[in-house]
């Protein structure tokens, strides 16, 4: 998921930067720098939560929108198979009671629960999930968020529009294995040939195995599939002897919605079938992108189903009023099936961006928590120190993108000397809450797995690499280095305009030019001016980078230097790279999985395409009085769990433990096992 | 006078759409649109969305394609952004709010920015004069983004005696620090023109005429002096009403306020294009009228001007 999106233009950033100001010369007086808590502490006098949820909401449409302000709002709305756990992110049963994995985990089996009921009172039955996915990935839809479901079968073929090729005579399908070099890499079980007694589940649920037709073409090899757009297609075709011969006669069908690898078995089991290995597969389900979307209403009202006259969800909270740019309403929903539990009347979502006003509303006690990265850094020694800061280590990393498709960042050795150069640990100290980045995944996010080994602060070893690339540094009488044969008009370090962007990137600077005797022009651009112009390569040298993880795995940062497509922004791939990735998530040991994606990182560490910077913090405050809300990695919060106390005793008065209780751990416990 | 309106009102619309032209223009040629983000997206994509927006047209079918409905019915269509929602409800939900906090704000700068102003002339050099004079000298020079924040800290933050930002209609508490960060500065134009107007027209001939007649010092000041002193104020408040109707950008954003200088900051930073035009026109429309306003006032408030 895309971080540190900046949504204030340069001049009310300075804004944003004098009201900081102002207010810390207060917030810095004596007299608050003895209070507990940040501001007051009277609950509200009903059980309504009080929250910013951020910008604007896009849209109330759990498909469409991908950002973080929405997703607030749609935990409260919507629900899928499963929910985030408040603590640990871990997949908890939400409308799957439970459900079975293949042993590769290449196919799931959900089993729903018979008692989830849609806002209006419908039933949820497994045809929804059908929906609802089919939709997501539709082409139509134009989804930002549909490559999350690329790891089902087909999803990615249907939402691009390919077609597949098909023997006019016999109706059958051209394969993929027919015109590819034969690979030595193992097909995921769900490639292979159902065989009787399906012995590759775990669990011997009848269900699980159960055979369809629908299942016996997802469990048989994949069918090659083809750009739909015939002048992509006769490109391809020409420049593949074997794909061209393989086609001769063939027609062409157009993969739609039905050949995605969903599949209801029955009302209350739903099977999917994905195209390789998955181990983080579930988890990936509690993304808001994979929550119910209701087909009544959609295909009634259109594009404006999600009017709150029109609106039906099936959340534990359902719409109450919404009056765009000042409030959401959500009331709870006496439908949601388990609304026993669910300990709030209701949630009052505030769409606004102004961090120094949402802490203000916080102060005041007109909000009841701020959301993740609502302190600014100018606050930070202010608010870090109250009984009502939450921090704790965040699934999101900072680093700097190099351009390795231009000299002088094409030389690994450049590279690697402007790492060298940067004093990382002095940068952590002056940011105070950062944690240490080595490469691309967080820093102590995932348990158990072999981080690599990051560079280390080294201003002589980065002088000599640069001298070895070409670009002598000299040493100057006085004791500071120039380096004058460096190509610096064609290295700056460009970042979207935003007062924090800006110091952080004058500080390396400071680093860059003390160190290598480098003078680095820096480059402030507005945030999709810089988003364009670093996916097209088009900056020089060096460019900030941010990434917050979609899914509790480090995949989702790793899958950045997956395709060579450059979604990294750095124009490096590597085969080797991705074959380590492809390999371990086929690998089921969790360990050994995990051994091999930290080799990955560590070849993609040691080509460099990337300085790592920091692993994030989030930080945060919610009022004493505020329950069962967590900081956790990825700042999701499951609403139903949230609740208001009266009872001072029981008020945190410290950041609640992310230590999950046992209970917790049962209920977590599913069925796969 | 009609013909004269009429004639200003036909030049409007060709304004108008040359400002909405130059508009389209500049959205094109920014980088990126509204679908980019951080996350790359796959060609095939890329393509459907051109497809679907029409970007893959030539350029003057995209023009007629956004210029034409709003030619035959101004219709500015729907939000990119905001799904589903249109540019004229948009616009319709989120002036008023603008339009009551800059009409609050205007209305208290002229009666403090005239009344200081008047006083200062009257007695011009004493020390009400420099008093007022430098405190305008101070309204001009704060900016709002931070006398805003100072009110706030004051008012919400130490005292607890109003809300720090939201908006819960014109009758509440929430209106009042957005106007009082707004009406400063207008404030002090205020009277630094009603000031420097009034002390011009009290020297000429026909105010010394006025008290040679025997009139009471107080109808020679109202009727006499202001009418023609305030000629300045009328000509700055018609595009200063102008602006302040169609949203402040920084108190809307302090105060979070669901006005439209907010959305207008939004729309670019999202390239949300037919919301960007929608506004733009909106200003334009609104400035243009403000200043024939204006220009009527003039003929009404001065006897020398004829049209």
């Amino acid at each position: 998921m895309p971080r540190f999106t900046i949504t204030a233009s340069g001049k009310s950033t300075a804004y944003l930067l004098l009201s900081a100001m102002m207010l810390t010369m207060i917030a810095c007086a004596p007299a608050s720098r003895n209070e507990e808590f940040f501001g007051r502490t009277d609950p509200p006098a009903d059980n309504i939560f009080r929250y910013v949820s951020g910008d604007e909401p896009e849209s109330l449409d759990p498909q469409l929108s991908s950002g973080q302000p929405e997703s607030r709002i749609f935990m409260a709305l919507y629900e899928g198979l499963v929910e985030y756990d408040g603590k640990t992110m871990d997949p908890v049963p939400a409308i799957a009671e439970r459900w079975d994995e293949n042993n590769d985990s290449s196919e799931f089996v959900f089993h729903l629960r018979h008692n989830a009921r849609w806002s209006n009172g419908d039933s949820i039955s497994a045809k929804d999930f059908v929906y609802s996915l089919r939709r997501g990935v539709s082409p139509e839809l134009l989804s930002r968020s549909a490559s999350l479901a690329f790891y089902i079968r087909n999803a990615e073929n249907y939402n691009q529009g390919a077609v597949f090729a098909r023997d006019p005579k016999t109706g059958q399908f051209v394969l993929e294995k027919d015109v590819a070099p034969p690979s030595s890499t193992v097909m995921p079980l769900s490639e292979t040939p159902l065989t009787a007694g399906a012995t590759e589940y775990k669990s011997t649920s009848p269900e699980a195995s159960q055979d369809t037709p629908f299942h016996q073409v997802m469990h048989s090899p994949e069918r090659l599939a083809l750009p739909g757009d015939e002048k992509s297609r006769n490109a391809l075709i020409s420049k593949n002897p074997k794909i061209k011969a393989a086609l001769d006669g063939k027609e062409f069908v157009k993969v739609t919605g039905e050949d995605v690898g969903i599949e209801a078995i029955d009302d209350y089991t739903v099977r999917i079938s994905l195209r390789q290995s998955t181990p983080f597969f579930v988890g990936l389900l509690a993304n808001q992108f994979f929550r119910l979307v209701p087909q009544k209403a959609i295909e009634q009202f259109g594009r404006e189903w999600t009017n709150p006259a029109h609106i039906v969800t099936n959340g534990a909270f359902k719409m109450k009023s919404w009056r765009p740019y000042n409030e959401l309403m959500v009331v709870k929903d006496p439908m949601y099936w388990d609304a026993a539990n669910v300990r709030l009347d209701g949630i009052r979502f505030f769409p606004l961006a102004d961090q120094p006003t949402m802490m203000n509303l916080y102060r005041v006690g007109d909000i009841d928590a701020s959301p993740n990265h609502s302190i600014i850094s100018a606050w930070v020694d202010e608010v870090r120190y109250k009984k009502d800061y939450m921090a704790a280590s965040e699934a999101a990393v900072i680093y700097v993108v190099m351009n390795t498709t231009k000299p002088p960042m094409n030389d690994i050795r450049v590279r690697r000397a402007f790492d060298l150069a940067l004093d990382k640990e002095l940068a952590r100290k002056w940011r105070k809450i950062v944690k240490p980045l080595h490469g691309i995944t967080p820093n102590e996010i995932f348990a158990g797995y072999p981080e690599p080994k990051g560079s280390h602060y080294d201003p002589a070893r980065a002088r000599q690499l640069l001298g070895e690339a070409g670009y002598p540094v000299i040493q100057n009488p006085n004791g500071s280095f120039s380096c004058p044969s460096f190509p610096i008009n064609q290295v700056e370090y460009t970042f979207p305009t935003a007062a924090s962007n800006k110091i952080t990137a004058e500080f390396w600077q400071e680093q860059w030019k003390q160190n290598l005797g480098i003078t680095v022009p820096l480059r402030s651009m507005e945030f999709k001016t810089f988003i364009d112009s670093r996916s097209k390569l088009e900056y020089k040298g060096m460019a900030f980078g941010a990434w917050g993880a979609d899914y509790m795995d480090p995949f989702t940062f790793l899958s950045l230097f997956y395709t060579p497509e450059n979604d990294n922004n750095t124009g490096w791939w590597d085969k080797r790279y991705v074959e380590l990735l492809d390999e371990a998530n086929r690998t089921p040991d969790r360990a050994k999985r995990y051994a091999l994606l930290g080799q990955a990182e560590q070849l993609m560490v040691d080509a460099q395409p990337i300085i790592p910077i920091e692993t994030g913090t989030v930080n945060w405050t919610k009022k004493p009085y505020v329950k069962g809300m967590y900081p956790n990695a990825g700042s999701v919060f499951p609403w139903k769990h949230v609740y208001i106390e009266r009872d001072r005793s029981k008020w945190d008065y410290s950041t609640p433990s992310l230590t999950p209780e046992r209970t917790e751990q049962v209920a977590r416990t599913t069925s796969s096992n | 006078m009609l013909r004269f309106i009429i004639r200003r009102l036909l030049i409007t619309i060709p304004t108008i759409l040359v400002v909405i032209t130059l508009t389209w223009g500049l959205v094109k040629l920014a980088p990126g649109n509204f679908y980019s983000s951080e996350k790359a997206i796959a060609k095939p994509i890329r393509e459907k969305i051109k497809e679907r927006y029409g970007w893959d047209k030539p350029w003057y079918v995209q023009y007629g394609k956004v210029m034409w409905p709003i030619v035959r019915h101004f219709d500015f269509g729907n939000s990119l952004r905001y799904q589903g929602q249109s540019v004229t409800g948009i616009i319709a939900r989120s002036v008023p709010v603008s339009a009551a906090i800059g009409l609050l704000a205007f209305l208290l700068a002229l009666i403090v920015g005239i009344t200081a102003g008047s006083l200062a002339a009257l007695k011009q050099n004493s020390k009400l004069d420099y008093a007022s004079m430098a405190l305008a000298m101070l309204g001009i020079s704060i900016p709002n983004f931070v006398v805003g924040p100072l009110l706030v800290l004051l008012f919400s933050m130490t005292l607890y005696w109003l809300p720090p930002a939201r908006w819960n209609g014109v009758f509440s508490r929430n209106v009042i620090l957005p106007v009082l960060t707004l009406s400063p500065i207008y404030m002090a134009y205020i009277a630094r023109l009603t000031r420097a107007g009034m002390l011009e027209v009290l020297r000429s001939d026909y105010i010394r005429t006025a008290r040679a007649k025997g009139l009471s010092e107080r109808a020679v000041i109202i009727r006499h002096g202001l009418r023609a002193g305030l000629m300045p104020v009328v000509s700055f408040t018609g595009p200063s009403l102008a602006f302040l109707l169609t949203g402040t950008v920084v108190v809307e954003r302090i105060f979070a306020l669901p006005g439209l200088g907010n959305y207008f900051i939004q729309a670019s930073l999202n390239r949300d294009e037919p919301l960007i035009i929608g506004i733009v026109a909106f200003i334009a429309i609104t400035l243009l009228l403000m200043n024939l306003l204006v220009d009527i006032a003039y003929a009404y408030l001065d006897p020398r001007i004829r049209y």
